[in-house]
């Protein structure tokens, strides 16, 4: 009995590594931006991981949480709040609806269909920040994080199926 | 045809309103409700300004006690390094001093000079602004914002527009004020612009921030050369920023004059706020 609840703890803490990264990205001074060090290399972890966890296990990464985690770095940040949230969600969304239309997904498709995510939810992004705040922007600066997000996204992907497979042993929902 | 665009919309409603696989909110109420937020946000209102400054004073503390151990450990990182490295430094801070000694006296001559000069010319020595020291508590690159959140706000008289030093070379320049808190635009971000003047030749230029570690100048004349020994102070001439506050040395690179910052803006632990009249601060 003691072995199968020790089991179900140990389970449910590891299943909340994913939002516990996401929640440790937005809280903390932690980022991926690297623009001080190699002039244009900056990423969203952020984006690959609610993009890969909702398309994977969308049961371990709450619509509430993705939200918050949002508003969090946008207050931190300084971003009008809930720019993030958007951005985030706008994600979530197209990860929902590639999960609907599609039964097997493999790394290329998964990554294939990255691209829809990113340019609806950076197109939305740019729409908010352009027409509705005073903030400048540069467009270069947003196209290179795009760019390395997607770039990127192949690699987080094989350390979360990694993660997802051997560390929780599941399969997709 | 249609049955292709019914597809469509049954997977995009589904996605949108769906609160199955242990949703509590389905993804069309959060995305309104951020839409909300943010327009409540950008429209000034009392009630928003109090609610987001309540906001920034907790989530900021959290924030700082969550950053907390990883700053521990690249102090502990840090400090080694510099125990490894301090008999090196140590040789060369030698060879600095003996430098330096020799032209301490050069400069005692120069300092009385001076003195004798302004009181001639009847210049005012004394600064008129006294300084609110203050805690960098978070440092988070944002994609487009490069700014830092110190740990005094409106108890500490700290208003919106006040200039911050480090050292004495100028840093930025206070963009939010919370009760407990405050964040500095710093020189470098793409939305910070700066009277300045351009030592010894008296030009006048703005300091914009371009994203990068190194602002670069608008507004220079057409004949204006750089020279090595060329520094930027701030004018003064918006009113709003005291004149002479050093900023950094000029170089050009790729036909385009940027500023090599006094104060590195990814380095700051401990910076002044000068405080000042908030009557002026009102235009900013």
């Amino acid at each position: 009995m003691a072995v199968l609840i020790n089991r179900g703890f140990k389970e449910k803490f590891l299943g909340l590594a994913p939002l516990l990264l996401l929640y440790f990205l937005s809280v903390t001074e932690t980022d991926t931006k690297f623009t001080n060090h190699f002039e244009i290399l900056s990423f969203e972890l952020q984006l690959i991981i609610v993009y890969y966890w909702k398309l994977k296990n969308p049961s371990l990464l709450g619509n509430g949480h993705i939200f918050l985690a949002g508003l969090i770095n946008d207050i931190i940040t300084g971003l009008p709040m809930c720019t993030s949230a958007i951005v985030y969600l706008v994600v979530s969304l197209v990860a929902s609806y590639i999960k609907n239309i599609t039964v097997n997904t493999s790394l290329f498709s998964d990554w294939f269909t990255f691209i829809v995510a990113l340019f609806f939810s950076q197109l939305v992004y740019i729409t908010l920040i352009s027409n509705f705040t005073e903030i400048s922007f540069s467009y270069i600066d947003i196209f290179y994080t795009s760019f390395f997000t997607f770039l990127f996204y192949p690699f987080f992907w094989i350390v979360f199926n990694q993660y997802r497979t051997i560390v929780l042993g599941k399969r997709d929902e | 045809m249609s049955t292709g665009r019914d597809d469509f919309g049954i997977a995009i409603r589904s996605a949108l309103l769906q609160k199955g696989a242990k949703q509590k909110f389905s993804l069309f109420f959060l995305i309104s409700l951020s839409l909300i937020v943010f327009f409540l946000d950008n429209y000034p209102s009392k009630f928003m300004d109090r609610a987001r400054s309540i906001f920034n004073d907790g989530i900021y503390r959290v924030s700082s006690v969550a950053t907390s151990p990883i700053n521990l450990i690249s102090f502990l990182n840090s400090s080694f390094k510099k125990h490894v490295f301090t008999l090196n430094e140590n040789k060369v801070l030698k060879e600095k001093l003996a430098e330096l000694e020799s032209q301490k006296f050069q400069n005692q001559f120069l300092l009385t000079e001076n003195k004798n000069l302004k009181e001639i010319i009847e210049t005012q020595t004394e600064k008129n602004y006294s300084t609110v020291i203050s805690k960098i508590i978070l440092d988070k690159d944002s994609p487009f914002l490069k700014s830092v959140i110190i740990n005094k706000g409106s108890r500490s008289k700290i208003a919106k527009g006040m200039p911050v030093i480090e050292s004495g070379y100028l840093v930025g320049r206070i963009v939010e004020v919370n009760y407990l808190s405050s964040r500095v635009l710093l020189l470098n971000d793409l939305n910070s612009r700066i009277p300045v003047v351009l030592e010894p030749s008296g030009t006048q230029a703005i300091l914009t921030g371009r994203g990068k570690i190194k602002p670069s100048l608008l507004y220079l004349p057409d004949s204006y050369k750089t020279k090595d020994d060329s520094t930027v102070y701030t004018s003064g001439k918006d009113g709003i920023l005291p004149s002479g506050i050093p900023v950094g040395n000029i170089f050009k690179e790729d036909n385009e004059f940027l500023v090599e910052l006094f104060s590195n803006p990814s380095q700051l632990s401990f910076v002044n706020t000068i405080l000042q009249n908030p009557k002026n601060m009102k235009e900013f």
